[in-house]
């Protein structure tokens, strides 16, 4: 009796933690968590006419914040730079960039159309740190895409690579190039501006 | 019409024991030398490029992952900006950038009419048929890659998909797992052996490309079954059909250029940097083709 209820019990603070943290074991638990309620959101016949369709975003967004460690993104994508960065500065930067990637990111995950996303493995770099490795298939083609993750209180991501291209190198290179003769404060308004 | 023939085979067998010279002074994999271009400029920061290049590939032994993985943890903070591509023909590659643009955004109507007036599985089949056609290139560089797998891969689905699959119209081979497409080109067969990809340049109309790859592309020209059938130029007044080569790879390129299109635009809208976005996507992805 008292085992059951103690099952009940911890499903039930389960179910509670999941969603809202996205946390869980492995990082490929987490990731695939967070994929999930991604892709039952996609699905959802509710939001496929136009009138749901900015509540879908909403929800996306929320989604997709929670697995994602946006400080360390930015924090990586700036590199050495980030330190030239004041604390306010750094805060405007992780949200013009969040808001842009958002913005270019999901259109893509917006035309979503029954493509399966196989895990394949997952790899400790370090203690806290993990690299997931998942191929999305669908249409004919079959994309690489991997996740690095950090263990912050939970697993995060903050690189996506996708098919060897790192997002977050990519974006490092975009930053050294124009902060080499523009000041933070221009990159943040180039951000702002662009997104 | 021999001496045609025999010019061309010439060609294409000096280029096989070029290429094994250039194995012979690099030496295999030799990861000094294929880095070479960028990291003589800077070589702080190639360490901690390199700990993230080894520790994503599969074949590290965990104990150098963890090793690897130490020296990644603190990279971003502490390292000076990241390595930046061998560019030294800026002005020309920007030039060139900007001209491919603009030439994009004029075939993009006729882009779009295309998609619209040819169904996606016509255009597959179109892609098959030629990727199919080409099957040396990618054989003759996973031989001489010494991959006998990827070669036997190659060389069964070039049969399978031959034969049952229509001249290769429709690509059966992939639906198993152990006949995937591959993508092999003398570029990567130059990485291979331990050549670094020089600078980086941008052509007209082909895009963007390295000073290694552009003499893969030679290369992967000499191995094209097109130049063999129909050669590349008019040879002493013959009456040959040299500009089918062109033709048919042009349409090639032309039959690709939706989805390409698409990438792109992708690419620029993301970017706030679309040149130097460009750039470190083609690097970024060639380095990873090498490796696998």
């Amino acid at each position: 009796m008292t085992h059951t209820m103690k099952t009940l019990l911890a499903g039930f603070f389960l179910v509670l933690l999941l969603p809202a943290s996205g946390l869980a074991g492995t990082p490929k638990e987490a990731l695939q968590n967070s994929v999930d309620q991604v892709i039952i959101l996609l699905r959802d016949p509710a939001y496929r006419n136009e009138t749901t369709r900015p509540e879908m975003r909403t929800r996306l967004i929320e989604t997709i914040k929670g697995i994602f460690d946006a400080t360390e993104l930015s924090r990586r994508a700036l590199a050495a730079n980030w330190n030239k960065f004041s604390a306010q500065q750094q805060q405007r930067f992780t949200d013009a960039f969040l808001t842009l990637l958002q913005n270019t990111y999901l259109d893509r995950i917006e035309s979503y159309s029954d493509e399966q996303v196989h895990y394949l493995d997952e790899k400790l770099l370090a203690e806290n740190r993990a690299e997931v490795s998942t191929m999305v298939s669908g249409k004919g083609k079959e994309i690489p895409i991997t996740y690095r993750m950090c263990n912050d209180g939970g697993w995060k991501v903050y690189d996506v690579v996708i098919e060897g291209v790192s997002l977050v190198q990519n974006y490092r290179n975009q930053f050294a190039q124009i902060l080499m003769n523009q000041p933070p404060d221009a990159l943040i308004d180039m951000l702002v501006k662009k997104s | 019409m021999t001496l045609h023939l025999l010019y061309r085979m010439l060609a294409v067998c000096l280029l096989i024991p070029a290429l094994t010279l250039a194995a012979g002074c690099n030496g295999k994999k030799s990861k000094a030398a294929r880095d070479f271009a960028p990291q003589a400029a800077q070589p702080a920061e190639a360490a901690p490029a390199q700990a993230q290049n080894a520790a994503s590939r599969p074949d590290q032994a965990a104990a150098g992952d963890a090793a690897q993985a130490e020296a990644l943890a603190d990279d971003d903070l502490d390292a000076p900006p990241p390595p930046s591509v061998y560019d030294p023909l800026q002005g020309w590659n920007r030039f060139w950038f900007t001209f491919n643009d603009y030439f994009y955004a004029g075939l993009r109507p006729l882009v779009i009419g295309y998609k619209t007036v040819v169904p996606e599985f016509a255009r597959t089949g179109l892609k098959n048929v030629y990727d199919n056609f080409t099957f040396p290139i990618r054989f003759l560089n996973a031989l001489l890659q010494l991959d006998m797998t990827k070669a036997a891969r190659e060389f069964g689905r070039f049969l399978i998909n031959s034969t049952f699959g229509v001249g290769g119209l429709v690509d059966l081979a992939k639906s198993d797992p152990n006949l995937q497409p591959g993508d092999e080109d003398f570029g990567q067969t130059l990485g291979y052996y331990g050549m670094g990809e020089g600078f980086y340049i941008v052509w007209p109309l082909l895009g963007p490309s390295t000073a290694r790859d552009s003499v893969g592309m030679v290369g992967d020209i000499a191995a094209n079954p097109l130049t063999w059938l129909f050669g590349l130029w008019n040879f002493y007044g013959e009456d040959n059909y040299w500009y089918l080569s062109y033709v048919i790879s042009g349409g090639n390129r032309f039959n690709r250029l939706p989805e390409y299109l698409d990438n792109y635009e992708a690419m620029k809208k993301s970017a706030i940097e679309p040149y130097v976005s460009m750039r470190d996507f083609y690097i970024q992805y060639r380095q990873g083709r090498i490796e696998q």
